[in-house]
């Protein structure tokens, strides 16, 4: 899962991408309305945090301008201001839900989870196939109630088909999310990481569609 | 400050009577003047006659009587006597003495003589006498008077004539001062009518749909109206510019600390302290808000819009959470607060219904009798005790602390709602069974809302 923070306090957004990286998620930052802007309509984000302070375009003006675009991108708004008007202003804008600072670092990752969860159309947060079930919200993964230790990418790539499950995946699609914008993509060692977790987790769990790409199917 | 109305009524009529009695006054006097004048030219015009008469009938005395022959000295007490005296001491008077007599001749008397005399029944009357000497050498005492009560008479009817004028006259001024000062108010009028009409509005009044006396003043309320809106624009932007400047640091603060907590270090005396900070900036922030708002101001929000933005904001918010918003607003309903305030308060009221609903939450939007905007938000959650309801509104109050928050919500509406002369009720929803927040604020251009106590201790009744 890749997402993208467009905030201009670089502590804060380092702070909010060391957290998102260690829940096993691509994250790519935006210092500005601008560059936010662009990373939003040129690359697949599965969420983004937006900041509405921020400076070039404000967050409001970088909402409308996506959504006008046609990018529909679960967008969690983040602001400082006490005022109610500023949350409608982003809600109606098309933010899907809103943050205030100052906030716990948990109660942000829960709720990246929770739309990255309902965008994907689930409504459980642990994911189940076979002998294999996949808590979204710990990156716990377990195979027959034993846990099994995973690589982040391992996880990533996991993470991503569970989400996507009874759709069929292309390597590109799967590179391009979980790989973040300045990371090595090489499609082929996604080849190499669907194959370490079937060692891992079975040989059956994750099918692989020759030419095309890879499906869980009707995951729980 | 006494009103303009006022003065200038005072003023006019004021110096309407000032008018009215100094010419009531002048006019009276001359009045009077002309009549002394033409009483006693009257008398002087008798005397000469008399005097004629004395002259033609020296010889017969007694035909005196016929001489003069005016009628009204035949009868008795008529106010007008003759009194002839020879200089024997023969006399000869009109019968309109009956049986009493004019002051004796004065034997040393050479001039004309005019005084005022005690005539017949001690009535005060006029005298003019004089000695004539006939060419035969004969002297006679020609006297005739005039009763005063005539000329008295005469001057009361011309008084109650004067007074009837000049109060026909007074009240036809005051009417018209009345019309005066209404017109001349009109443009105030107008203008203040529409600064209340128009406050809302960026585009100002037109200096030039109003007189040239008014105009410098229009032109000096558009700057205090804008200069007023600027203000509120600046106090608030800096209010929020401060927010962002402060809480954003506080979140990376808060996020080293949590960091610093998981790598087994003590700060939970430094989160506590943050937590205070934080809820201290809130609440604060709120105040500033509350305190820079001008509820005197005639603005108003239109319902369709604010609470429209508002349900599409929570049905959004309500969605993530797996709950349900319902809205019933009634169309073209309009409220005197402003918008970004009545987005708070029901921002606030929202965000709590959300929070503690089970599964369900609404808001409705009536317009009752009074006439006054009721809008209820209700929740399906567990509501609070009956004996905690007046604690809810009341600032840093968390009656339940499972779920994160300041407390601060109900008391931030409760502020605004109060500041705008408005009264929140918190009840037991009778449809949902939670907590249900009655809202009541003014309509524009309505009646200031009842505060007693029996209009704030009871939950409204929705309009069915």
């Amino acid at each position: 899962m890749r997402i993208l923070i467009a905030e201009d306090e670089p502590a804060l957004a380092t702070q909010i991408k060391n957290v998102l990286m260690s829940d096993g998620l691509a994250v790519d930052v935006a210092p500005d309305g601008g560059e936010a802007l662009f990373l939003a309509e040129t690359e697949p984000y599965d969420m983004m945090i937006l900041d509405i302070g921020l400076p070039v375009k404000d967050g409001i003006t970088v909402l409308k301008n996506m959504r006008a675009g046609g990018v529909e991108t679960p967008v969690l708004i983040l602001t400082a201001r006490n005022d109610w008007t500023d949350r409608v202003d982003g809600l109606d804008a098309g933010a899907d839900d809103y943050v205030t600072k100052p906030f716990h670092m948990a109660e942000l990752s829960a709720r990246v989870r929770a739309m990255i969860r309902r965008n994907a159309g689930k409504a459980n947060p642990v994911f189940e196939k076979n002998d294999v079930s996949f808590d979204s919200r710990t990156n716990q993964v377990m195979l027959r109630s034993i846990p099994i230790n995973l690589t982040a990418q391992e996880v990533a790539v996991l993470s991503y088909l569970f989400h996507n499950s009874g759709r069929l995946v292309s390597r590109t699609e799967l590179s391009q999310h979980i790989y973040q914008y300045d990371g090595d993509r090489d499609s082929n060692t996604i080849a190499v990481f669907v194959n370490r977790l079937r060692k891992k987790l079975g040989g059956d769990l994750i099918e692989t569609v020759r030419g095309r790409g890879y499906v869980i199917k009707a995951a729980a | 400050m006494t009103s303009l109305r006022t003065r200038a009524l005072a003023g006019g009529v004021l110096w309407g009577l000032i008018t009215i009695v100094l010419g009531l006054v002048g006019l009276a006097s001359y009045l009077n003047s002309q009549s002394d004048a033409r009483f006693d030219a009257l008398l002087q015009t008798r005397h000469t006659q008399a005097l004629v008469a004395v002259a033609n009938n020296a010889t017969f005395p007694d035909s005196l009587g016929r001489a003069i022959g005016d009628p009204i000295y035949q009868r008795p007490f008529s106010g007008q006597y003759w009194q002839i005296q020879s200089a024997d001491g023969q006399l000869f008077v009109s019968p309109s003495l009956v049986d009493t007599l004019l002051p004796q001749a004065d034997p040393a008397q050479t001039d004309l003589v005019r005084r005022d005399v005690a005539g017949p029944a001690d009535d005060l009357v006029l005298s003019i006498s004089q000695w004539l000497t006939l060419d035969d050498g004969s002297r006679w005492h020609v006297q005739v008077a005039s009763s005063y009560d005539a000329l008295d008479q005469e001057t009361a009817l011309l008084r109650r004539s004067l007074f009837s004028a000049f109060g026909i006259v007074s009240i036809i001024g005051l009417i018209g001062a009345l019309a005066l000062v209404r017109a001349v108010l009109r443009p105030l009028d107008a203008l203040r009518a529409e600064v209340a009409a128009r406050w809302e509005h960026e585009d100002g009044l037109d200096p030039q749909d109003y007189p040239i006396e008014v105009a410098p003043l229009v032109t000096d309320i558009n700057s205090l109206l804008e200069r007023n809106r600027e203000t509120l624009r600046s106090s608030r932007r800096q209010a929020a510019d401060l927010a962002h400047a402060i809480k954003t640091p506080s979140a990376i603060m808060r996020n080293e600390l949590s960091r610093l907590e998981s790598e087994g270090l003590a700060v939970g005396d430094a989160v506590e302290a943050l937590d205070r900070l934080d809820a201290q900036l809130k609440r604060s922030f709120a105040r500033m808000r509350a305190d820079g708002t001008d509820a005197s101001i005639s603005t108003f929000t239109d319902l369709d819009d604010a609470l429209g933005r508002m349900q599409r904001a929570f049905t959004a918010l309500a969605r993530n959470s797996d709950k349900v918003f319902a809205a019933d607003v009634t169309p073209d309903l309009r409220v005197r607060m402003d918008k970004s305030d009545l987005e708070e308060v029901i921002g606030n009221l929202l965000d709590n219904a959300l929070k503690w609903s089970r599964g369900r939450f609404e808001m409705s939007a009536t317009l009752t009798d009074e006439p006054a905007i009721l809008m209820c938000i209700e929740d399906d959650g567990d509501g609070i005790p009956d004996g905690d309801l007046g604690l809810a509104t009341l600032g840093g109050q968390r009656l339940d602390s499972s779920k994160p928050g300041t407390g601060l919500g109900l008391a931030i509406a409760s502020d605004l709602i109060h500041a705008y002369g408005g009264t929140i009720h918190l009840a037991r929803s009778k449809k949902l069974g939670g907590l249900a927040a009655y809202v009541r604020l003014p309509v524009p251009g309505g009646p200031k809302l009842d505060m007693s106590e029996s209009s704030l201790g009871a939950a409204p009744e929705k309009p069915a």
